[in-house]
């Protein structure tokens, strides 16, 4: 199933994959004044109950400041509801500085969307 | 090289991108690396989202100044607001804390910006503004990549 956001100049594609886990894509730069669309979008999921663990998958990110932190952390706050997890993948250089500062680090992964897919079933099973 | 220029904007959010963009054309010349310029406009879009969000709560009618020194591979961004100010400067700056936890925001501006700079200065009193400025440095152009073909 694909979610299509509405009403943004950029092009942020979200998949909702099997499992309840949506991977998010932003696209161009994320700032306090683009993020809140992504927010919108992904926290209608996370409530629906659609959604249990989130990917962030960052390669067609080409800038992010602290509100993308904040949207990260805000949504892994709306996942704690239902105990779910979070994957970011493909950060930039700076975007892994800022992670890293945020005490994000141990979110970030390397490999493929389905490497993250298939850690997220682990640790939503308990494994 | 020797450059200077002053940019003042209204304080909405579109132009957040605005003030990265002119930024990035002013320091163009100096052949930055993907990585410096990168960090630079992550220092900037904080300090300008610090003033539309926390200096102008949002209120369209404020104008951030912005002005930006060249001096060799260095450059001085200063930007200013004239509202609300900060009570506690030296609180504001440490890691998390957040005056707007309700706005999801990180709490991470100042840090960000302090690891991105050579010098980041924040002078702010309740109720006339705030004015942070920075240093960054940019690395020597590497001659054994522009020799290449």
């Amino acid at each position: 199933m694909n979610y299509e956001p509405k009403g943004g100049i950029h092009m942020n594609h979200m998949t909702l994959a099997p499992g309840g886990i949506v991977i998010v894509r932003p696209a161009g730069e994320l700032d306090h004044h683009t993020a809140d669309s992504i927010k919108r979008e992904v926290s209608r999921l996370i409530f629906g109950g659609k959604a249990t663990g989130i990917i962030w998958d960052l390669g067609n990110l080409q800038f992010m400041d602290s509100a993308g932190i904040g949207l990260i952390l805000g949504r892994m706050r709306d996942l704690g509801a239902v105990d779910g997890g979070t994957v970011i993948l493909n950060p930039s250089p700076t975007m892994r500085k800022m992670f890293e500062l945020s005490g994000l680090g141990s979110h970030l992964a390397e490999g493929t969307e389905e490497d993250a897919m298939k850690r997220l079933g682990g640790i939503l099973h308990g494994k | 090289m020797e450059n200077e220029m002053t940019l003042s904007f209204a304080a909405i959010s579109e132009n957040e991108a605005l003030a990265r963009m002119t930024l990035t054309f002013f320091v163009a010349p100096l052949d930055p690396t993907l990585e410096e310029i990168s960090e630079y406009k992550t220092v900037i879009s904080e300090a300008v989202t610090n003033a539309i969000i926390h200096g102008y709560e949002e209120q369209r009618t404020g104008i951030v100044r912005v002005h930006a020194i060249l001096d060799g591979r260095e450059v001085t961004v200063t930007i200013s607001d004239e509202g609300g100010g900060i009570d506690n400067v030296e609180e504001a700056m440490q890691p998390m804390y957040t005056s707007k936890p309700e706005r999801e925001r990180s709490g991470m501006g100042f840090t960000i910006m302090e690891s991105f700079t050579d010098n980041l200065t924040v002078d702010s009193r309740r109720g006339s503004g705030t004015t942070v400025t920075f240093k960054k440095k940019f690395s020597p152009v590497q001659e054994a990549c522009s020799s290449v073909g």
